[in-house]
């Protein structure tokens, strides 16, 4: 026992110390609430502005580019600003003749234009009547949506205009209702949902899990210096390597517990002290955090980081040098990973049938389990379940992690084929 | 003298190989044990069961003495290749060596401090490991060797690749630890440093032991028929007399090795005659030179083919 703290001691103590812990406990949070707080830096300060000029050969909708705030709604927000030159062209047939000076200001430094639109004469007539907007950048869509959504509600009030409606109707009939998002619990309890909590779901699940990553890739590391340092010989002279291992995965997740101290930490204080300031799109983001959410972080973390480190054990013990690990460390990683590269999916279908699977499923349990937990109202048996499932998960990995260990660790040889490592678990 | 270990008829193979075929030997208490024999012949492997990290497949290993504490801390082991953290730093890391040897930090701090005293090392003590020469390097490890108090300090080649000051400085310390009642198991291939510790020794040979027992009853065995011979000038006739068997020459010395029954006087007269003569003791052989009869003709014929 006194031996297995030793080597828990350690561990902790030398990873602590490691500039990888400073980074990734102060660096992460700050890169994670960047992808929250930058978008809506970009709104307020926007992206540059773009200017755009506009032809219109029906001569009638001058009033349509004067851009309207509208504070309601966050998505409109987004993007960059514009300014409109309006052109009146009326009753121009050869539009596209009119254009061609325009486009030529495109590579014109002094005059740069972003964008042409051209609005032909049968735009309000003709049912079928088509816009035409060229662009310096194909990618461009938001501005893009912006300008016809700007000219059709111009189209629209001259139609209904020409049907006899009055002005002052127009704007009641025309007025653009928006969504408030609300997430029914089964409890009854509402919140608010949409775009942030998505945000808040993927920034969480990605705290839970890239720390699962690199503290595991770092126990592998570690495990292949005991062995190119030849350490491991003077410490398997002195303990078992059960011990060892224990010591080891323990201490490596007692490095993961501080971590997460340290965040929640820095997360009340931020709270408590800019709580107030932490918006996104006009919703406190605060109202998200939830005492139950640390308590299933703490818990998933802890399971998922566990998961992770045997198997990246396994992957040092039966690598010899950094080489070896670097040919090893994608296989074993991709199909750990899958959740996280199907993450976008699986939050906004977090009760699908694939959701509930990989929530359910060895491995991929605690960062899935987790994510539902944050953006839906799980079962509490899918909960317990996932809880047990990684336990035994883990029991079962260290069983094997163990015997694979035991062989593995001293040998300096080749590196061993699958039928070769199945042996060692039977034989030690 | 009282046993500490006894190791009985212990095998061990790795796939087709039989690193260790049958080893059997003891080590008495307060002694320096020699496991001598060619790199590969099964040395570290013999060395590598004794301290636990590999069980022998057939076999046993005792410890004598009072049974109790986990025989893992009744050793001090130092590996072959040294095997240190780098990024540990130098009192640091001996405090986690011991504790691994079920050692309270507080009780072995003064220890540490007189180790570092003795090797010099008092000024590098809060220096990282990798900042140390290679020889502070090896005495850090042999410091964590030895901090735990070990019934039994085992030692696999301690002596390789160090410079020959290095060289008397390990040999030195050793013959104090054994002066202070230590036991020691010690493997090399070095003869010339063995004999000069050595009280008994296991000459091992492709996993199977070739010669063991007290140094001196060993020479003794092989026969009061080696001459030693010091001199100036040119020695190569010295093989073709008579009488002598083999000659082994080197630069002004020679060891030869005489006939039954061989006129040790008349050889001195031949020699005389030609050399000057500086040494002329008669005695056993060398532990190089029973080494290189035991094994050396064997392999020796194996390069030839």
């Amino acid at each position: 026992m006194n031996k297995l703290i030793a080597v828990f001691k350690r561990e902790y103590i030398q990873a602590v110390r490691k500039k990888m812990f400073i980074v990734m406990t102060v660096l992460l949070p700050l890169l994670m609430s960047g992808i929250i707080v930058l978008p809506g830096l970009m709104v307020s300060q926007g992206l540059g502005e773009k200017h755009i000029a506009v032809l219109d050969a029906t001569g009638k909708l001058s009033d349509a580019y004067i851009e309207k705030k509208d504070s309601e709604n966050p998505a409109a927000k987004v993007g960059s600003d514009m300014k409109i030159d309006y052109v009146d062209r009326s009753g121009d047939t050869a539009l596209e003749q009119s254009a061609k000076p325009y486009l030529a200001r495109f590579s014109d430094k002094s005059r740069l234009l972003d964008g042409v639109l051209l609005v032909p004469a049968d735009a309000v007539a003709n049912a079928d009547a088509r816009m035409k907007y060229y662009s310096r950048s194909a990618t461009d869509f938001i501005v893009e949506e912006k300008l016809s959504s700007m000219t059709n509600q111009a189209v629209h009030r001259i139609r209904l205009a020409a049907r006899g409606v009055n002005p002052n109707e127009i704007d009641r009939l025309m007025s653009t209702l928006h969504i408030d998002a609300i997430q029914l619990s089964k409890t009854g309890q509402q919140r608010k949902g949409g775009t942030a909590n998505f945000i808040i779901g993927f920034v969480l699940t990605a705290l839970l899990f890239i720390p699962s990553f690199v503290y595991g890739l770092e126990i592998m590391r570690g495990i292949i210096q005991e062995k190119t340092d030849r350490v491991v010989e003077v410490l398997v002279s002195s303990m078992t390597p059960a011990q060892l291992l224990v010591g080891k995965i323990l201490g490596v997740a007692a490095v993961g517990l501080t971590q997460i101290g340290v965040w929640c930490l820095m997360a009340a204080g931020v709270v408590t002290f800019a709580g107030a300031a932490l918006t996104f799109g006009g919703t406190n983001v605060t109202q998200f955090l939830r005492p139950s959410m640390f308590v299933y972080f703490t818990i998933f973390f802890l399971l998922g980081y566990l998961n992770f480190v045997c198997v990246y054990a396994i992957g040092g013990a039966v690598c010899n040098s950094d080489k070896e690990a670097q040919q090893l460390i994608m296989p074993i990683t991709m199909p750990m990973m899958l959740p996280w590269f199907l993450l976008g999916g699986l939050i906004t279908n977090p009760d699908s049938k694939l959701a509930v699977a990989f929530s359910l499923a060895p491995i991929f349990a605690p960062m899935t389990m987790f994510m539902r937990t944050l953006v839906a109202d799980p079962p509490m048996w899918h909960i317990v379940t996932a809880i047990l499932v990684s336990i035994a998960t883990i029991l079962v990995l260290f069983w094997i992690t163990a015997k694979i260990f035991r062989v593995g660790i001293l040998s300096y040889g080749k590196r061993p084929t699958i039928p070769e490592l199945w042996r060692w678990v039977k034989v030690a | 003298m009282s046993e500490i270990l006894a190791v009985r008829d212990v095998v061990k193979v790795f796939g087709s190989v039989r690193a260790v075929d049958g080893v059997s030997f003891t080590v008495r208490g307060g002694t320096i044990t020699g496991l001598l024999g060619r790199n590969g012949a099964g040395k570290t492997t013999t060395i590598r069961m004794i301290t636990g990290i590999f069980m022998p497949d057939s076999g046993t290993i005792q410890w004598g003495g009072g049974a109790g504490a986990d025989f893992r801390d009744r050793v001090g082991y130092l590996p072959e290749e040294r095997g240190l953290y780098k990024q540990m730093k130098v009192v640091e890391h001996l405090l986690f060596l011991a504790e691994i040897k079920g050692r309270k930090p507080a009780d072995v701090r003064p220890q540490i401090a007189r180790w570092l005293e003795r090797f010099e090392l008092t000024d590098k003590r809060d220096a990282k490991v990798e900042e140390l020469s290679k020889g502070n390097q090896q005495k850090v490890q042999l410091i964590g060797t030895l901090l735990h108090d070990p019934e039994l300090i085992v030692l696999d080649e301690p002596q390789s690749g160090l410079d020959p000051v290095n060289m008397i400085l390990v040999r030195d310390l050793l013959l104090d630890l054994k002066k202070e009642g230590r036991t020691i198991l010690l493997s090399t291939h070095m003869m010339g440093e063995a004999e000069k510790m050595a009280d008994d020794i296991v000459l091992i040979h492709r996993g199977k032991v070739v010669l063991q027992g007290a140094l001196e009853e060993v020479r003794e065995v092989a026969g009061r028929n080696t001459l030693q011979l010091d001199f100036e000038g040119d020695g190569n006739f010295l093989g073709q007399l008579e009488q002598v068997e083999k000659a082994n020459l080197a630069n002004n010395t020679a060891e030869l090795t005489l006939s039954e029954g061989a006129d040790v006087q008349a050889i001195l007269g031949a020699a005389i005659g030609r050399l000057r003569i500086r040494r002329f003791e008669l005695g056993t052989p060398s532990l190089e030179k029973i080494f290189i009869d035991k094994v050396g003709a064997e392999t020796l014929e194996e390069v030839m083919q």
